[in-house]
């Protein structure tokens, strides 16, 4: 009995929907409308920290890993950091080692790096020429402040000069012949090289007075292994996870201190907070405009078919059995649309995430139940009055046409 | 005749009218404030991004940056301290939000050796010739420090800030007395700014430049502006302006680009070299970019989802009178007339729920912007002009199909009530 019922129920709902079927478009349209914006802009507002974040790691490295005391930081060790940190994270990790070298018998600071890896961290580098590679060592770029001191301009040639890891240097000494003092800065423990400008740095700050070489080059150079005095890191993470990721160096590698960019990782947390603020606002107003266009729709339907209820009525039909009848309906709609509109909203997402950070968006897909959930509720409370109103309807009135 | 009928239906079909309005209303409301939030985003982020710090610095010409990388090689070559207000004065004056005079120096800490300094104006309030009242100071390019204590005021000549660092080590805390260069001082605050000026002391300009012996002189000036996103025309002028032709220059120099302002620094600083700090200047182009870029597309598609859902309704209810037209038709009506009454009848509600909301989604933005950037959004004059174009079109594709289902009308099949 009861199964029978409920499929003479189905029956008055589907058979509903397929016979008035343009009308039915217009609505599953309404509220798949509805359904795409919404999902679209959630979608968004969730992936907003994450990729408007790697956008703000055009601001460089915002942690900044040092050795404490006498432990040195190895290949081995940048390796340990890298699967700490994780590999999808890392934008950009590049050690740095400093070291003193002489051009024209002036000091000057030579930075051996990963320059693969410090483009990355550094994009806003000015870069008059081209970034150095590990390929071709002997190719180096040099800050903007020394190319005007030294008079360098791209592809020129230079010499450096300097005293071996841990030697020590000769002074030349009065008594010698000038000839026997070259000699002696020839000697074993010195070390001479020509290199070439190959790019031009300029920043605005600090780096503008040093020259940038690839580090195993400058070991090499230097007759060292290699060894670090700085890792700078780029990290796709809040604050806070740049917090709890220092304490977990700490704790697992001994011998390092990292020290969190104060400067970048307060101020983008300020200013991305804002901005995910700003869509969330968005997506209240665009719900509460897609609840009340939903509602119109709903109440225009239910409106129409004012003689057909009556008729229903007429014919012996309860207000129970009827409003039941037409809240099938509106559960039914808001399924349709809210299915469809999370797969469109997701394509927009995605378009909006390609078109702005050429990057794909990551599926939420918890969104499926709850926009679908959200739009039959919508759908639902909105037939609600407009169905309510349906108990008052007396038969003979509107069939006889008033 | 035509006005009668148009007025009457008005009245008489209000509900479904003011259904139509309504929608109209939310549609229009979401567009106007979503255009009006996208055409000043950029401005609103662009001051949020002012707290990454100054974007443009300003040293003497032969200083050179590489006296920074020895240590305590302060170098002999000065700016003036009474040109920093100029700074106010240059064509984009307005676009500069904060600056703050720095002058560095040592001397020696009681117990602790030889230790840097750092002078400039925590705070400071001036009134300019022009009449305009002037706040700024360090502490607005500092947003990110950590400050255990209280910011340094104006002239408190007798106080300084502390890098935390450099008081952990010395085992001093706030509200210690310190003596520097045979000077007593107060430690009013330490900070903590994760970067070297950890190891520094901050003190007001005054009180340095009597430490340091240089009355009136400053090291470098850091400036925070707002400014546009580089472009090529920014790009080629940065290398040498001289290679811009006369009106490429004029757009250039009259443009908020960080290279025409830094020009226009230098022109007003004596012997003083404007130089942007790419880390910053650049990086706030990219995010801008981006911003704007989201917002538009953000802007673009719920328009388009509110276009659709009043053109949706607008033919819903047209649909729904098709007795009375067909009514209308029985009686000899021509098509074009039914078509003609039908469109001025949405046209006219359709202007009512524009114009309502419009004002209503002028409240919209302003609500986002208090909410989010704390400041009014500026309102857009053409933001009114394309809401009208595109609810115009919008109104009338949404009668379109209404009124090809009007002109297959068969008055006596619609009369019969099928």
């Amino acid at each position: 009995m009861g199964n029978k019922r409920f499929k003479m129920y189905m029956k008055m709902v589907s058979s509903s929907l397929i016979r008035r079927a343009s009308r039915l478009v217009i609505a599953v349209l309404a509220i798949a409308i509805g359904a795409t914006i919404l999902s679209g802009l959630v979608t968004i507002y969730y992936d907003i920290p994450e990729q408007l974040g790697r956008e703000f790691r055009s601001y460089g490295a915002n942690m900044i890993i040092l050795p404490e005391g006498d432990s040195t930081i190895t290949r081995e060790t940048l390796n340990s950091l890298r699967e700490i940190i994780g590999v999808n994270r890392i934008v950009g990790l590049a050690p740095y080692r400093y070291q003193t070298v002489k051009i024209n018998e002036q000091p000057y600071i030579i930075a051996g790096t990963d320059l693969e890896q410090a483009e990355k961290n550094s994009p806003f580098w000015y870069i008059e020429g081209s970034w150095g590679n590990s390929q071709d060592t002997s190719s180096v770029m040099v800050g903007h402040e020394i190319a005007e001191t030294l008079g360098l301009k791209l592809g020129d040639t230079f010499r450096v000069q300097g005293v071996k890891y841990g030697e020590q240097a000769e002074a030349s000494r009065q008594d010698l012949s000038a000839k026997d003092n070259q000699k002696r800065d020839s000697a074993w423990q010195n070390f001479s090289r020509i290199l070439t400008v190959k790019g031009i740095v300029s920043t605005g700050g600090a780096e503008e007075g040093f020259i940038f070489a690839d580090v195993d080059m400058l070991d090499e150079l230097i007759g060292d292994t290699f060894r670090a005095d700085v890792v700078e890191c780029s990290i796709a993470a809040n604050a806070q996870e740049l917090s709890e990721l220092s304490e977990k160096i700490t704790r697992d590698i001994p011998g390092l201190m990292p020290r969190a960019v104060r400067r970048l990782t307060q101020s983008q947390d300020i200013v991305l907070g804002k901005l995910q603020a700003l869509v969330l606002l968005v997506t209240v107003v665009v719900l509460i405009i897609t609840m009340i266009s939903v509602y119109t729709t709903m109440m225009a339907m239910v409106a129409e078919r004012r003689r057909e209820i009556a008729l229903k009525k007429a014919l012996g039909a309860e207000n129970k059995l009827v409003m039941s009848e037409l809240l099938g309906e509106g559960v039914l709609l808001g399924f349709i649309g809210g299915a469809l509109g999370v797969f469109l909203g997701f394509e927009f997402a995605l378009r909006v995430s390609l078109n702005v950070f050429g990057r794909a968006i990551n599926f939420q897909a918890a969104l499926i139940p709850v926009t679908i959930a959200v739009f039959i509720i919508i759908t639902v409370l909105a037939s609600i009055i407009p169905v309510r109103k349906v108990m008052d309807i007396h038969p003979a009135i509107v069939l006889k046409g008033e | 005749m035509f006005w009668r009928m148009i007025t009457k239906t008005l009245i008489r079909q209000k509900g479904k009218m003011l259904m139509i309005a309504f929608t109209v209303v939310l549609g229009v409301s979401l567009s106007t404030a979503m255009m009006n939030v996208m055409l000043g985003v950029g401005d609103k982020v662009n001051r949020e991004l002012k707290v990454y710090g100054a974007n443009i610095t300003v040293r003497h010409k032969d200083a050179a940056l590489m006296s920074d990388l020895y240590g305590q090689g302060v170098s002999d070559k000065f700016l003036h301290e009474d040109d920093v207000l100029k700074l106010k004065s240059i064509f984009w004056g307005f676009n500069i939000l904060d600056f703050a005079p720095m002058l560095e120096g040592h001397a020696e800490l009681a117990g602790a050796g030889d230790v840097s300094l750092l002078g400039t104006w925590p705070e400071k309030h001036a009134v300019l010739p022009t009449g305009e009242d002037l706040h700024t100071g360090l502490k607005s390019l500092r947003t990110w420090w950590e400050i255990d204590g209280e910011w340094l005021n104006e002239d408190e000549n007798n106080s300084v800030m502390m890098g935390h660092l450099l008081a952990s080590r010395n085992n001093i805390h706030v509200g210690d007395n310190i003596t520097l260069a045979g000077k007593s001082f107060h430690v009013k605050a330490i900070f903590n700014d994760g970067g070297n000026s950890d190891e520094k002391i901050l003190m007001t300009l005054p009180a340095l430049q009597e430490i340091m012996n240089l009355p009136g002189k400053v090291s470098t000036i850091e400036v925070s502006a707002l400014t546009t996103p580089d472009n090529d025309l920014a790009r080629k002028a940065a290398q040498d302006p001289r290679s811009l032709s006369p009106e490429e220059y004029e757009t250039w120099y009259c443009t908020a680009y960080v290279s025409a302002i830094c020009h226009q620094i230098q022109e007003v600083i004596r012997d003083g070299v404007a130089k942007p700090v790419r880390q910053v200047a650049e990086s706030e182009g990219t995010i801008l970019n981006k911003t704007t870029l989201l917002m538009i597309l953000i802007t673009i598609l719920s328009s388009i989802g509110s276009a659709l859902a009043i053109s949706n309704l607008i033919t819903a209810s047209v649909i729904e009178r098709s007795q009375e037209l067909g009514l209308l038709k029985a009686l000899g009506a021509y098509n074009w007339h039914i078509a003609l009454l039908v469109l001025v009848e949405v046209m006219l509600t359709g202007l009512a729920g524009g114009v309502v909301g419009y004002f209503l989604g002028i409240g919209f933005a302003q609500i986002i912007g208090q909410t989010v950037f704390g400041s009014y959004i500026e309102i857009a004059r053409m933001v009114i002009l394309i809401v009208a174009v595109i609810l115009f079109f919008v109104t009338l594709f949404g009668s379109i199909p209404a009124i090809r289902y009007l002109m297959a009308l068969k008055p006596t099949e619609v009369l019969h009530g099928k």
